[in-house]
């Protein structure tokens, strides 16, 4: 087996909010194409993960940027001492060996490298390499998910119509409360009155979003403040750190930030 | 001798303005006292040549006056420079500057105290005299009050910062200096080191949407002569005022104090429920029974917020013993009840607290505030401690007049800032009393100065100018008629500029998208362009096509190279706003009117232009007839987006007819001379062309599409947003079906538009 490497042996931390596990164990039994939206670092790769662990089926990540072009995806001739040879790039290799192909950020890739997904997505289930003229036809065990993060960014950028259309959605978000905290208690080992202190200053930062922050903390950020605790950082000053100075360069708005943390404890 | 000299000089001076002889006596006599002997021959010369170099008697008089006041501070060398300051100053910006000067100079002299900050000031006057001749004796006739409040260490700077801000427009510049614009007095504030509050305004409203996701509306209020600094903050329904600046409180403090101020006014405006009505209840009762309303909405948002305690405690200073005294009670009962560790031993101030503690956990009850208060109220009146009214101010100082809290049972309330609360229970009702200072109102006065104007400046404003005749397309016989329609320039009449600000910040969650967008789609973005015959990395596809081709023995494409290169936003748009006379049609019934959203929406975009650095102009029209297309520049592409723009903007009225045809042709006159490569109209309208004149309802759509066609061969872009749900049909007609929009939901347009502007230029 090729993709030995892609599989996930151990059980990643994942700690269920909804159905999203059932739902995607559906659409995954049917192969249906999903699409995970949901604010940054709030658990859609560790989903993700899990779910391929889960699955027992290896998942290979791409980053998309913007400048990715539709070889970095499905391949292209490289050259060696005999001349060309081809070389599989992430998406030909999980349709060819029965991956979970997970697309991460998708809209950060130009439209016309995504619609090299669109022949996948349908019943045909086939990859074309017009380059080197094959018609690669998916293994049973594929499925494509992507991550779509609808932020502001996307007026300029956003998936085609008729790439949206493919997919089905799954909506992640912040976990309740109580929940994230029990995510914060394990993650980064620090006891559940921190970890709820942390959620409600969450709760700060993400009042802020649309009023001068993109976006508010996220859960990652939080584990990387318990964690900064556990290490032995004052709370405020692990906030600091991993809360407030990573996402605002305004003076004010990191005052207003920093206030309102130190009300909350 | 030189005394008779000296009445001698004093008498050609006066001239025939009947100076009485006394005052030359007595000025003679002092001009003996303040200069040395030897140099009054020189003191004398220097007065003659003032006469000599042909300035009016008020200014010679003036310095013969005035230099004697500077020569007995300072010595004699410094009224000499005076004298020559007037002459250079009279020669610079003119006679009634220099008439102003020695008058200047003497509380100059009074504000300074040494001749070397003396000299300082003069120079720096004269350096500065010839960027402001209009308005140097404006600055001088305030020298005592701008000194007074920097120094001569803030006074350039804030001379400078005058002419920055008005950036060469006579009328600003002289707002400024007379202190008709509020901020000649929010920048010597800001020199004089003491934190104004419209600088901590951002990060302070944002503080309280961390909080609470609370928006509030903060409006600081200045003092004025004859109406001092409110000392306590104000709330009434959504909008907060609080004083400008906090006198004798230091900058670190201050930040902390409006902090405080505001986080309890939000804590007020999260838990406090329904007025209380005032009913029968005394002074002392009122102040009671805010006072345990404040400790328990404070209370209650420190169960989920206990790191306010930090914010708020600091500024508790009461103590236990002392005298008694109403006012020092209720500051040691404020203290007790929400200070945990704090003793206080006195039986009123312990029993207020057991009282409020009892009901714990019933706090988001309003009405125990007002149960324990007048419980309170009954026990501090039997102990016969003195309570005035009239005296009594909220203590500790965050925390606001109370006044929002209260139901007068009239509409006092609604604009009573800066009144005592207790004179409003103790006046009888009386409206109709508007000597009291209305905060909104201040801001607004030169706006609305100039609005109490318009009526008398009705005929100025009716008298528009024509400036131009434009061709009209008559599709019947194919054939433009020359010079069929003449555009009329009306200057734009300036409104309010305030609402303008005001809508931007309610909607600051549209502004913050857009800026957040704005920054995506900025200038210079790098583009990276593959294929390139050099650059700073291999093309890697086209490097390996290369290698194939030689392989197979074809010539290779030598552009295997990619680099990154930054295209820059090369553009001019041209707003272009209907303001004919449907626009004043209401979108819901009682709501906006279209106009309304035109204005806000333009306001939006106006922002998201101004960001990205685009040049815009915005531009209205509407019309009268083919000899009446009334046309006024809101904003040109030369001039800055500023109050002026919002005001302009602000005023806008709507009337008349829509002949767009016209309009467009007049707007690509001044779009023709942008340098930009691209140039884009962008139209606004509500309705379909139509004009008094015009009975043919095609005529007026066939025009505007001739105008579009032709904007479009010489490179102009037109864009149309429509209105009217219904405006397909003709919109289509006119601007083509891929330029023109139609938003459905009017409601929407202002967060709309923007996105529309980025879509068609990005």
């Amino acid at each position: 087996m090729e993709l030995r490497a892609y599989l996930i042996a151990d059980e990643p931390y994942y700690r269920s909010i909804g159905n999203e596990v059932w739902l995607f164990e559906a659409a995954y039994a049917r192969r249906i194409p999903l699409m995970l939206k949901g604010p940054t670092g709030c658990g859609k790769t560790r989903f993700i993960e899990y779910m391929a662990w889960r699955l027992g089926k290896p998942v290979i990540t791409v980053a998309c940027h913007e400048d990715m072009t539709a070889s970095d995806l499905v391949g292209r001739y490289l050259l060696d001492r005999q001349g060309t040879v081809w070389w599989d790039g992430p998406l030909t290799l999980a349709v060819r060996h029965g991956a979970i192909c997970y697309l991460d950020e998708i809209v950060e890739a130009r439209q016309d490298t995504t619609v090299v997904i669109h022949p996948l997505t349908d019943e045909r289930r086939v990859l074309p390499l017009e380059k080197k003229n094959e018609l690669v036809h998916a293994h049973p065990d594929f499925q494509i998910v992507i991550s779509y993060n609808p932020g502001y960014q996307s007026i300029l950028k956003d998936l085609k119509e008729s790439t949206k259309q493919r997919f089905g959605a799954l909506e992640m978000g912040y976990p309740a409360a109580e929940i994230e905290a029990e995510i914060i208690a394990y993650e980064a080992g620090v006891d559940p009155v921190l970890a709820g202190h942390l959620v409600a200053i969450a709760e700060r930062s993400r009042n802020l979003k649309g009023h001068g922050l993109d976006e508010g903390a996220s859960t990652r950020m939080l584990v990387h403040a318990g964690q900064l605790v556990a290490q032995g950082i004052g709370l405020r000053e692990a906030c600091e750190v991993a809360l407030v100075l990573p996402i605002t360069d305004d003076p004010d708005i990191r005052d207003a930030l920093s206030a309102a943390i130190a009300a909350c404890v | 001798m030189l005394e008779t000299e000296i009445r001698e000089l004093l008498a050609e001076l006066a001239g025939d303005d009947g100076t009485s002889a006394a005052s030359a006596d007595h000025l003679a006599a002092e001009a003996r006292r303040h200069i040395p002997a030897k140099l009054l021959a020189d003191w004398q010369r220097q007065c003659r040549a003032l006469a000599g170099a042909g300035l009016s008697t008020g200014t010679r008089w003036g310095y013969v006056r005035h230099s004697l006041v500077v020569a007995e501070q300072l010595g004699a060398q410094a009224a000499f420079q005076l004298a020559e300051s007037v002459r250079q100053i009279a020669y610079i910006a003119g006679r009634r500057a220099a008439q102003a000067l020695p008058h200047a100079a003497a509380a100059a002299v009074r504000r300074l105290g040494t001749p070397g900050a003396f000299r300082l000031w003069l120079n720096t006057v004269e350096r500065y005299a010839p960027q402001m001749p209009d308005v140097l004796a404006a600055l001088l006739e305030h020298t005592d009050r701008v000194l007074g409040q920097v120094g001569i260490a803030g006074y350039e700077a804030w001379v400078l910062n005058g002419l920055r801000a008005s950036g060469g427009d006579r009328a600003r510049r002289h707002a400024y200096f007379t202190f008709s614009d509020p901020d000649a007095e929010r920048a010597l504030m800001r020199e004089a080191g003491e934190i104004v509050y419209a600088d901590l305004d951002r990060r302070l409203t944002t503080y309280l949407t961390a909080l609470w996701r609370l928006r509030l509306m903060v409006r600081a209020v200045g003092g004025s002569p004859g109406r001092p600094l409110p000392r306590r903050a104000s709330f009434d329904g959504g909008v907060v005022w609080v004083p400008e600046t906090l006198p004798g409180v230091p900058a670190a403090a201050a930040v902390d104090l409006f902090r405080a101020s505001l986080a309890h006014v939000a804590a007020h405006a999260m838990f406090s429920g329904d007025r209380f009505a005032v009913g029968g209840l005394k002074p002392l009762q009122i102040a009671l029974v805010s006072l345990i309303e404040d400790a328990r909405v404070e209370l209650l948002a420190l169960q989920a917020f206990p790191g306010l305690r930090r914010l708020w405690l600091p500024f508790h200073e009461a103590r236990p013993g002392g005298a008694v005294t109403a006012p020092t009670l209720m500051a040691r009962l404020a203290r007790a009840l929400i200070d945990p560790d704090y003793r206080d031993g006195d039986a009123w101030v312990d029993k207020g607290r057991a009282m409020l503690f009892a009901r714990r956990v019933s706090l988001h009850d309003p009405t125990i505030s007002r149960g324990i208060g007048n419980l309170l109220g009954n026990d501090l009146g039997q102990m016969r401690v003195q309570f005035n009214a009239r005296s009594y101010i909220v203590e500790p100082a965050y925390r606001d007049d109370n006044l929002g809290l209260w139901d007068f049972g009239d509409d006092r309330s609604d604009n009573a800032e800066g009144t005592d609360i207790f004179d409003l229970v103790r006046i009888a009702p009386q409206t109709g009393d508007d000597t009291r200072p209305d905060p909104c109102r201040q801001e607004q006065a030169p706006e609305e100065a100039v609005n109490r104007a318009r009526p008398a400046d009705a005929a100025a404003q009716e008298e528009g100018v024509p400036v131009a005749r434009y061709p009209e397309w008559d599709y019947v016989i194919a054939r433009e008629r020359r010079d069929w329609a003449t555009v009329v320039e009306y200057a734009p009449v300036p409104g309010a500029a305030f609402t303008i600000e005001q809508f931007l910040k309610r909607r600051s969650d549209v502004v913050n998208r857009i800026t957040a967008l704005v920054r995506s789609a900025r200038v210079s973005r790098p583009v990276r362009v593959r294929r390139r015959l050099d650059g700073d990395r291999l093309d890697i596809d086209a490097a390996i096509e290369a290698m194939i081709s030689r392989s197979a023995g074809e010539t290779p494409d030598p552009r295997i190279y990619m680099t990154s290169e930054r295209r820059h936003r090369d553009l001019s748009v041209l707003l272009l706003l209907d303001i004919s006379e449907s626009t004043n049609d209401r979108v819901h019934e009682d709501g906006a009117t279209v106009l309304d959203l035109e204005r806000q929406s333009t306001a939006l975009l106006a922002h998201a232009m101004a960001e990205l650095g685009d040049l815009f102009a915005i531009h209205a029209f509407c019309s009268n007839g083919r000899n009446e297309v009334r046309y006024q520049r809101l904003k040109d592409f030369a001039t800055p987006y500023d109050n002026q723009v919002k005001a302009n903007l602000a005023g806008l009225t709507a009337g008349l007819s829509t002949r767009i045809g016209i309009a467009l042709r007049h707007a690509a006159a001044d779009l023709r001379r942008q340098p930009t490569l691209r140039k884009v109209v962008l139209v606004i309208t509500d309705g379909e062309p139509s004009d008094i004149d015009v009975q043919e309802r095609r005529y007026l759509v066939e025009d505007a599409r001739k105008a579009v066609i032709t904007l479009n061969h010489e490179g102009i872009d037109v864009f149309c947003v429509g209105l009217q749900s219904d405006g397909d049909r003709y919109l289509t007609r006119i601007f083509g079906r891929r330029n023109a929009v139609q938003v459905d939901r009017l409601e929407l347009l202002p967060e709309k538009l923007p996105l529309l502007y980025f879509r068609l230029t990005s």
